[in-house]
């Protein structure tokens, strides 16, 4: 199982963001890791092979399409993967996956990624994080954004629910945002998402998206 | 006539922003029937309760991307203080809202029977009531504050909000010390054109008579006024 998690480790690194057409190979390895994933999940350290592949041992992804799982707090990762489980938060890579896995192990999951600690991400663009920087800590007042940080914490950090965002991959956060904005994305607690990212232009979720991959959290 | 007016003003603040929220039926004054201090059920209910400040605190963090976390808004008046505001106030002004009462299309998404709860509404309620936070307030230019003062006494807004400002928990009357500027201007505005939804018709009457220039002057004699909790005067029904 193991040597499993490290091959499609290998694989999967070299890809960037953008690079497109790997649809297949995705599935591919997520229709693999969901076949494992019966036998692999086990409760001792390091956690489930599968889950490496492509969040990374310390749940710090390398790969930008794949969140950093690093962190977050327990209430979130379970309501998530409760979410996949159900269809309610839609994803054709991490439904089938989470369907595997039992309910006694998400606990075991939760507890093993919520210990551990957030890398942050570099940023690119000063210019686009120092906008970023002001939608986070104000918000956009003409359009009643409120400041992200209100519920996600100064620093990213997160709470119960309102999940850590610090560090995440820029690309990442704002495919969530985008699909919030086209309710491809419809499981957020309270539909207070919704209603933020329907306020937003695809410009402002860019320069947000990228000043919090440089949180610490901390 | 006047309820198209109000109809169309009352569109106005949310076509500005929010396409998107669906704009929720105006039961407000000038619609039939309308009785300012109307016990809505859920406001009923709310009252009822005894809000929990802690859980009040955590709901609260829903609301401080607007109103900060201390709860004293922005000083540029776009988001007004809570905190100094009585919790009769507080919860009148929320069920007021949800029942379609008052209007405030950018924050509909966040106080939505989807986002928080009546029990969350008395939490948030008894949390305000305890935060203490005092400090500098938007004030406008201070240079008609006698003129204010005096255009608010004659025109009797001192019957309801007491001449401290200090208004009355009791009878439901905010109290308008110390408020930011430019908020208190805003919400005289909304109030004297009805596209505020909830108010005393009796405030509007009164408001009909006033210039532009002595709002101006009200706003900023009453954004100097200290904190309720600051002026030892008496104040009616804390
Ligand atoms: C094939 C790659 C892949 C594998 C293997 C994988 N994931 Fe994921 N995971 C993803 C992707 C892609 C997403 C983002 C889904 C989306 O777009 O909504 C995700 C999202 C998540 C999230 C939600 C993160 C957030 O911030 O909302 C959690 C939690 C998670 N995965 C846990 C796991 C666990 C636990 C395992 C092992 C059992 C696992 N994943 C295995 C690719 C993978
Ligand atoms: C009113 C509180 C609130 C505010 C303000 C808020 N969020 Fe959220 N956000 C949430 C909640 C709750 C969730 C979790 C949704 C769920 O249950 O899946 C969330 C989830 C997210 C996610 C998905 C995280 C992940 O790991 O998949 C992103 C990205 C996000 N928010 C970005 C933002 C940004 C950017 C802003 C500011 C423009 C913002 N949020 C403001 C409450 C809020
Ligand atoms: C998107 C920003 C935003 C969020 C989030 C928000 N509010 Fe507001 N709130 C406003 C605005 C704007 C006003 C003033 C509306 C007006 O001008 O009439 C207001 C007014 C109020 C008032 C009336 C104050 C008064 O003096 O009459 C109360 C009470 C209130 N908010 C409570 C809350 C609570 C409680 C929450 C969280 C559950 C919350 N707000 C979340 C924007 C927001
Ligand atoms: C008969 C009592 C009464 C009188 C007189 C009155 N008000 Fe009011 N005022 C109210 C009530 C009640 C509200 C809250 C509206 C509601 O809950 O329906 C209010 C609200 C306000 C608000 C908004 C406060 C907030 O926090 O949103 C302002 C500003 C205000 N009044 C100013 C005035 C001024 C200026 C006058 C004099 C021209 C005046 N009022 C006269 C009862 C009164």
């Amino acid at each position: 199982m193991i040597e499993t998690g490290k091959v499609s480790a290998q694989i999967l690194r070299p890809r960037r963001a953008g690079s497109g057409n790997n649809a297949t190979l995705i599935l591919a390895l997520a229709f693999l890791a969901s076949a494992l994933l019966p036998l692999a999940v086990r409760a001792e350290d390091p956690p489930n092979p599968v889950c490496t592949a492509c969040h990374n041992e310390d749940g710090n992804s390398v790969v930008p399409d794949y969140p950093k799982i690093a962190g977050l707090d327990v209430a979130y990762f379970t309501k998530q993967i409760a979410d996949f489980k159900k269809f309610k938060r839609v994803s054709e890579i991490m439904g089938p996956i989470a369907t595997q896995i039992a309910d006694s192990e998400i606990e075991l999951l939760a507890a093993y990624y919520s210990k551990q600690k957030r890398i942050s991400g570099v940023v690119t663009d000063q210019n686009l994080a120092a906008k970023g920087l002001m939608i986070y800590a104000e918000g956009i007042v003409d359009n009643a954004v409120p400041a992200c940080g209100g519920c996600h914490g100064e620093k990213g950090e997160g709470a119960n629910n309102f999940p850590r965002l610090a560090g995440q991959h820029a690309s990442y956060t704002n495919t969530q945002l985008l699909n919030f904005k086209n309710q491809v994305r419809n499981n957020d607690a309270r539909k207070v998402m919704r209603a933020i990212a329907m306020r937003m232009t695809e410009q402002d979720m860019q320069a947000v998206s990228e000043y919090i991959t440089s949180l610490k959290g901390e | 006539m006047r309820a198209l007016l109000f109809f169309a003003l009352a569109l106005l603040p949310a076509s500005a922003v929010l396409a998107d929220t669906p704009a929720m039926v105006n039961q407000g004054i000038g619609s039939k029937g309308y009785v300012w201090n109307r016990l809505t059920p859920e406001r009923a209910e709310a009252v009822r309760k005894k809000g929990d400040v802690a859980l009040g605190q955590e709901a609260y963090r829903g609301c401080r991307g607007c109103h900060k976390q201390d709860a004293f808004g922005r000083v540029d008046g776009i988001y007004p203080r809570l905190t100094g505001q009585y919790a009769s106030v507080i919860i009148k002004q929320l069920t007021d809202i949800r029942a379609g009462l008052r209007l405030n299309p950018k924050m509909e998404p966040f106080i939505s029977f989807d986002a928080i709860t009546v029990d969350e509404i008395a939490d948030i309620a008894a949390f305000l009531s305890q935060a203490t936070t005092i400090k500098e307030n938007g004030k406008g230019p201070g240079d008609q504050l006698a003129l204010g003062e005096s255009v608010y006494v004659q025109k009797g807004c001192v019957k309801c909000h007491g001449s401290r400002g200090e208004g009355n928990g009791e009878k439901l009357y905010p109290a308008l010390a110390a408020q930011h500027y430019s908020y208190l201007l805003r919400e005289m505005e909304l109030i004297k054109t009805m596209a505020r939804g909830n108010s005393h018709p009796d405030m509007v009457t009164s408001l009909r008579e006033v210039s532009p220039n002595d709002m101006e002057a009200m706003a900023d004699f009453l954004s100097r006024l200290p904190d309720r909790r600051q002026s030892v005067a008496k104040a009616p029904g804390k």
